[in-house]
């Protein structure tokens, strides 16, 4: 294992929580075979819900920030931005550039869309990321970690919720590959739905889309195996996530919106206000930006929250059944809060109960 | 005996093991308030955790498990030290942040409960106090897929009456491959048997001794087997028949070891 002279310090006499970081950062080398720490220019530290880390997550991160805030608070400049979206508030890193993240939806867009590299980082060690200014250098930071292993063929023109539902069953069916889509185009807002639901089923930490990612096009795909996803798959994994038949609340978000997602959903409840509760979920800096959709829908009898997202709140104490157009939302609703999923369209749904 | 893995969080320990043999969640499968085991599958339910060295193969389930282990050890209910076959970051990060000292690369098969255990993990050792090693090579025959086993008998000096591969006490820094030939022109009298695998050691554990077993595989030109007194009887079965009988401990685990070792070369 190769280290830094500054690297070293940090082991050897950095302040407590620096020698932890590091001492984490060690070990993950270890069992991962690599063989330095590369620099990151950029740490996202997933694990701050209450609901995910509870009181053992908790209390680990206040006794670590009262060791650690000189150092990584001060010079690392975390921020306490509270989104899945980071890529969209400001932290856009480059075309090669090195970061560590850790929410799934975040890394598959950082290396998939962006064509940055990252693996996907759990909470503490990401923290360690941030503390250190580096990662082990290994899996989706290498050149051979990024190449594809699996074809995936797309039969049919996708639009809107079809998006998150190619994510769904790709995730199924790819597992912890890295599959090579074809067959299709799509915007950014488009990628962003396919790789959070890619990221859900399965343990995909980054995709490529023919003619479309920064990548695409030195990915080799010879000889890999391939798999098809027509559209009796997408109206069969559209059916196979709905249990539901009658919502309580329509929710969008997971990930959280865009400024131009909230213009979206302002012009459709503006022109038919909804009839259940409509909960709006996207970061403290897009709500802040767009005072003017927000308005809108709130003033219709929506709700638009900031700092969380649909399955790290406690919709289980208020609703039984959710209605939305996100894969990702209708993966982990049922488990992570009891909730019954109607998946549909946003169109559809704002349509359908307005 | 001194056992020689890997470190994975540093520091020097000492205790009585708890030892499980599937893989464990910290999540759901410790209590975080008074560290008693939780999951039933575990065999270990009620145990606590506090102040024992706790071996089990490998850590899963949620990341969130690295702060159930830094919860335990805050409440001076954790473990004393950690002890993994192959550790995953999980419960290799829970180890650093609650500074539990962690040595993976150890079989934990063929560690028992309330063996005293202590552990480095600077140097990724564990040491059984008064665990005598002994080296042995455990040599899979095959024949048109089928393989030997053979009954040990009451002449020999440990698990008599049990089903075996052939094997042999390795004597010095002898090489596991030349002991493997011996043993088998021996114990079958077959000759022109040819090398296809071996695995990493096993260990089996007969009280106060402890069987470092080096599992190699060796295809036979044929089936014509002639017995020395170690033996007293021979079959040639399918690998998957294997359950079917008693057994020197841990054999099932050396045949599936080395088969798998062979399908991947």
């Amino acid at each position: 294992m190769r280290l830094t002279r500054e690297q070293r310090r940090l082991r050897d006499d950095g302040t407590p929580a620096q020698r932890k970081a590091m001492q984490i950062l060690l070990a993950l080398s270890h069992l991962s075979e690599a063989e330095r720490l590369v620099p990151v220019t950029s740490a996202h530290v997933s694990g701050a819900s209450y609901k995910m880390i509870g009181d053992p997550g908790l209390e680990f991160l206040e006794d670590f920030a009262r060791d650690a805030r000189a150092r990584a608070y001060g010079s690392m400049g975390v921020r306490p931005s509270f989104t899945c979206t980071p890529y969209l508030v400001g932290a856009r890193p480059a075309f090669g550039e090195h970061v560590a993240w850790a929410e799934s939806n975040a890394v598959c867009f950082a290396n998939s869309v962006l064509g940055a590299r990252t693996n996907r980082e759990g909470g503490p060690s990401a923290l360690a990321a941030a503390i250190v200014g580096a990662t082990p250098d290994h899996g989706l930071h290498k050149d051979e970690g990024r190449r594809p292993t699996v074809r995936v063929n797309v039969t049919t023109k996708p639009h809107g919720l079809d998006f998150s539902l190619i994510g769904l069953v790709a995730g199924q069916r790819v597992g912890d590959g890295l599959p090579f889509f074809r067959g299709f185009h799509g915007s950014e807002e488009d990628l962003k739905w396919l790789g959070a639901s890619l990221a859900s089923t399965g343990a995909c930490a980054m995709f490529h889309l023919e003619d479309v990612t920064p990548e695409a096009r030195r990915a080799r795909t010879a000889g890999l195996p391939s798999i098809t996803i027509s559209r009796r798959d997408l109206v069969e994994a559209q059916r196979s996530f709905t249990d539901g038949t009658k919502p309580d609340v329509i929710a969008l978000g997971s990930p959280q919106l865009s400024g131009q997602e909230l213009w979206g959903v302002a012009d459709r409840v503006r022109r038919k206000p909804p009839r259940i509760p409509v909960w709006v979920f996207t970061s403290r800096a897009v709500r802040d930006e767009n005072p003017e959709p927000v308005a809108a829908i709130e003033s219709h009898g929506g709700r638009v929250l900031a700092d969380t997202c649909l399955e790290v709140t406690l919709l289980e104490h208020q609703f039984g059944t959710v209605a939305t157009p996100s894969g990702k939302a209708a993966y982990y609703l049922p488990t992570l809060c009891k909730q019954k999923v109607i998946l549909d369209e946003l169109d559809a749904l704002l349509e359908r109960y307005g | 005996m001194k056992l020689r893995g890997r470190g994975i969080a540093p520091g020097r320990t000492e205790g009585t093991a708890l030892v499980i043999r599937v893989p464990f969640s910290f999540v759901g499968g410790a209590d975080p308030a008074t560290g008693a085991v939780l999951d039933a599958a575990t065999g270990a339910a009620n145990e606590r955790l506090g102040g024992r060295i706790f071996a089990f193969p490998h850590g899963k389930g949620s990341t969130v498990g690295s702060y159930v282990i830094y919860g335990l050890a805050k409440r001076g209910v954790g473990p004393a030290g950690i002890v993994n076959s192959a550790a995953e970051g999980i419960v290799a990060v829970g180890a650093i942040l609650a500074g539990i000292p962690m040595v993976d690369g150890i079989d934990v098969g063929g560690l028992e409960n309330d063996d005293t255990v202590r552990i480095d993990g600077d140097r990724g050792t564990v040491e059984l106090a008064g665990v005598r090693g002994r080296s042995v090579v455990s040599v899979v025959l095959r024949n048109r897929g089928r393989i030997l086993l053979v009954r040990r008998s009451a002449a020999v000096g440990t698990f008599r009456g049990q089903w075996s591969a052939i094997s042999g006490y390795m004597e010095g820094r002898e090489d596991p491959k030349s002991r493997a030939i011996r043993e088998v022109r021996e114990e079958t009298g077959l000759r022109g048997i040819r090398f296809r695998a071996n695995a990493a050691p096993i260990l089996a554990r007969d009280g106060a001794t402890m069987f470092v077993v080096h599992p190699l595989l060796f295809d036979a030109p044929s089936r014509r087997v002639r017995l020395d007194w170690e033996n007293v009887e021979y079959r040639w079965i399918r690998p998957e028949e294997i359950s079917r009988y008693e057994t020197v401990p841990r054999l099932p685990e050396v045949v599936a070891a080395v088969l798998r070792k062979d399908r991947e070369s």
